[in-house]
């Protein structure tokens, strides 16, 4: 780590509106985004020679520079489901620390919600109509809810996890949805609330599986150098890494309890020189609540099998054990599939001092850990607010 | 209509979605319409993998057979779908979905249903036996019922 090494940092970041967007195309999110994180950084599209995105098309990423009127250089459209976002920024940093790229624009757009209405069938298909072995689940009738709560059903067999401890992360995340006017659900549950609710997939209620949503963002990757000259302190990304043990079939996990976070936090924690301990805020992906257990224990905050004890009594609020999803998470606050992007951008603001009512004090040291697929990739970023 | 209705050796409705085989599965779907419970093995390393894909994953080798299973195995993990995803199962919920290990496979577990139980008294490490649901003549899918036979270790 030499002192004239190029340095990755993020320098600009936004939300788009949200969670419900029926005026507004996929790709009019995306610019929506990319305008305000520009905006946030005093930069224009002028000054963009990379661009990363994801979506469900090949070639996604140029048709979307396309729309957006860019020429880039530098471009990848890697997509690992919800952590798509988490490695795109990853590889970003790669880029302007190589000098392959100086400024990329990472954009997200999704009207995911208001689509919904004009299609036909009930959702959450899990492989339905999908190709290739995704069809080894879904003739026998699992759903995407359905491969969660197997893996859900295995814990607390395994460890005792309880219905409770799995609820209590949805009720917290609905906490710090309440200070998000954005937020898609803010009215305050309980644990009662969510163990009586409707159960959607054993042991998996209506309310331990996210919200759909539409909304993106976006976040703008630079060396700290050009950020310097910028008017937003530079966010510093200090490692980050990413993993994956199977495709679509949970019948090919080694372990339901394991994800690829057990791969990729270790790593990532090592590149950045730092430890589970140092981190202040985490942003983590929350599908689902089992996601939230598994990913704690697998990033290292608490022993395998402890992380039903380790949510549980707002282990994740504020003034928890660890301050998670201060925006309100996929549980209550947006959805929108792939919700990579809006880690990357609370925690940027939690690390500048942005988060308003759910601002964790003198946060210093974020992470932010994206999951996609079904338990089947994991990217986890770890973020800065000071020079390393 | 309920799975009931469905008729004797029914469990799901006809719209459920329908496998498209290729020269590396065909293999596999061959012996589930004969009734046979099969899984892939490795013919240089002899390690076992499900979904059926073209290389050994421990090995790489190109070369597997199909290596048939008695078709008992325990629950490793279960659901309790009550939701339905698709029109057709708006009759057939709550079903189980459980992830099976069959005796025999290496320690392979397949994705299938837990029948002919309530499903609220399926627990992980119950013993199943495979049954088998004709779909159509070149098409029947194993599922798995309590065992009932040699109910042994």
């Amino acid at each position: 780590m030499t002192p004239s090494r190029r340095r990755a940092v993020i320098c600009g970041a936004a939300t788009s509106d949200y969670p419900y967007l029926p005026e507004l195309s996929e790709h009019a999110v995306h610019a929506q985004a990319a305008d305000r994180a520009l905006a946030d950084a005093g930069l224009t599209y002028a000054d963009v020679d990379g661009f990363a995105t994801a979506g469900f098309f090949p070639m996604y990423s140029v048709g979307v520079a396309e729309y957006l009127g860019l020429h880039p250089t530098y471009f990848d459209e890697t997509n690992s489901g919800g952590s798509s976002f988490e490695v795109l920024v990853e590889h970003a940093a790669y880029a302007v620390e190589s000098g392959a790229a100086e400024v990329v624009l990472v954009t997200y757009g999704s009207v995911q919600l208001s689509q919904m209405g004009r299609r036909l069938g009930t959702g959450g298909g899990g492989g339905a109509g999908m190709p290739g072995p995704a069809i080894y689940d879904s003739l026998w009738g699992n759903t995407l809810v359905g491969n969660y709560a197997l893996a859900a059903r295995r814990h607390m067999h395994e460890y005792g996890t309880t219905p409770e401890q799995l609820a209590a992360v949805a009720v917290t995340m609905r906490g710090h949805a309440g200070h998000n006017p954005q937020a898609q659900y803010r009215d305050p549950i309980t644990v009662e609330d969510v163990v009586t609710g409707r159960l959607v997939a054993d042991p998996l209620h209506k309310l331990d599986c996210c919200v759909i949503s539409d909304g993106g963002g976006a976040c703008i990757v630079t060396t700290a150098e050009r950020a310097a000259d910028l008017q937003r302190p530079p966010v510093w990304i200090l490692g980050g890494a990413h993993a994956t043990t199977h495709h679509m079939n949970l019948s090919a996990m080694a372990d339901l309890t394991v994800t690829p976070a057990a791969q990729s936090g270790p790593l990532a924690f090592s590149r950045a020189g730092l430890t589970p301990a140092d981190v202040d805020v985490a942003q983590l992906y929350d599908s689902f609540t089992i996601t939230v257990v598994l990913t704690v224990e697998d990033l290292g905050f608490c022993a395998k099998g402890e992380g039903g004890a380790f949510v549980q009594d707002g282990g994740l609020g504020l003034s928890g054990r660890l301050p998670t999803n201060t925006d309100g998470g996929g549980l209550s606050a947006c959805h929108p599939g792939m919700r990579g992007m809006f880690l990357i951008v609370e925690a940027v603001r939690q690390l500048r001092g942005e988060g308003g009512p759910t601002q964790v004090p003198d946060a210093r040291i974020a992470v932010a850990h994206g999951t996609g697929g079904m338990l089947s990739t994991g990217a986890t970023l770890i973020l800065g607010r000071e020079e390393p | 209509m309920s799975a009931a209705d469905l008729g004797a050796g029914r469990w799901f409705p006809d719209e459920m979605p329908s496998p498209a085989a290729n020269a590396e599965t065909v293999g596999w779907w061959e012996a589930a319409a004969q009734h046979r419970l099969v899984v892939q093995r490795c013919s240089q390393c002899g390690a076992t993998r499900h979904p059926p894909g073209p290389v050994c994953p421990v090995c790489r080798s190109l070369a597997s057979e199909w290596a048939e299973l008695p078709g008992t195995g325990r629950v490793y993990t279960y659901t309790i779908v009550r939701q339905a995803f698709l029109p057709a199962l708006a009759d057939v919920i709550p079903y189980v979905v459980a992830v099976v290990e069959p005796d025999g496979a290496g320690g392979t577990r397949m994705v299938t249903n837990v029948v002919d139980i309530d499903p609220e008294e399926v627990e992980i490490g119950m013993p199943v036996e495979v049954v088998w649901e004709d779909i159509g003549p070149e098409l029947a899918l194993p599922r798995f019922r309590p065992r009932t036979t040699g109910a042994g270790t």
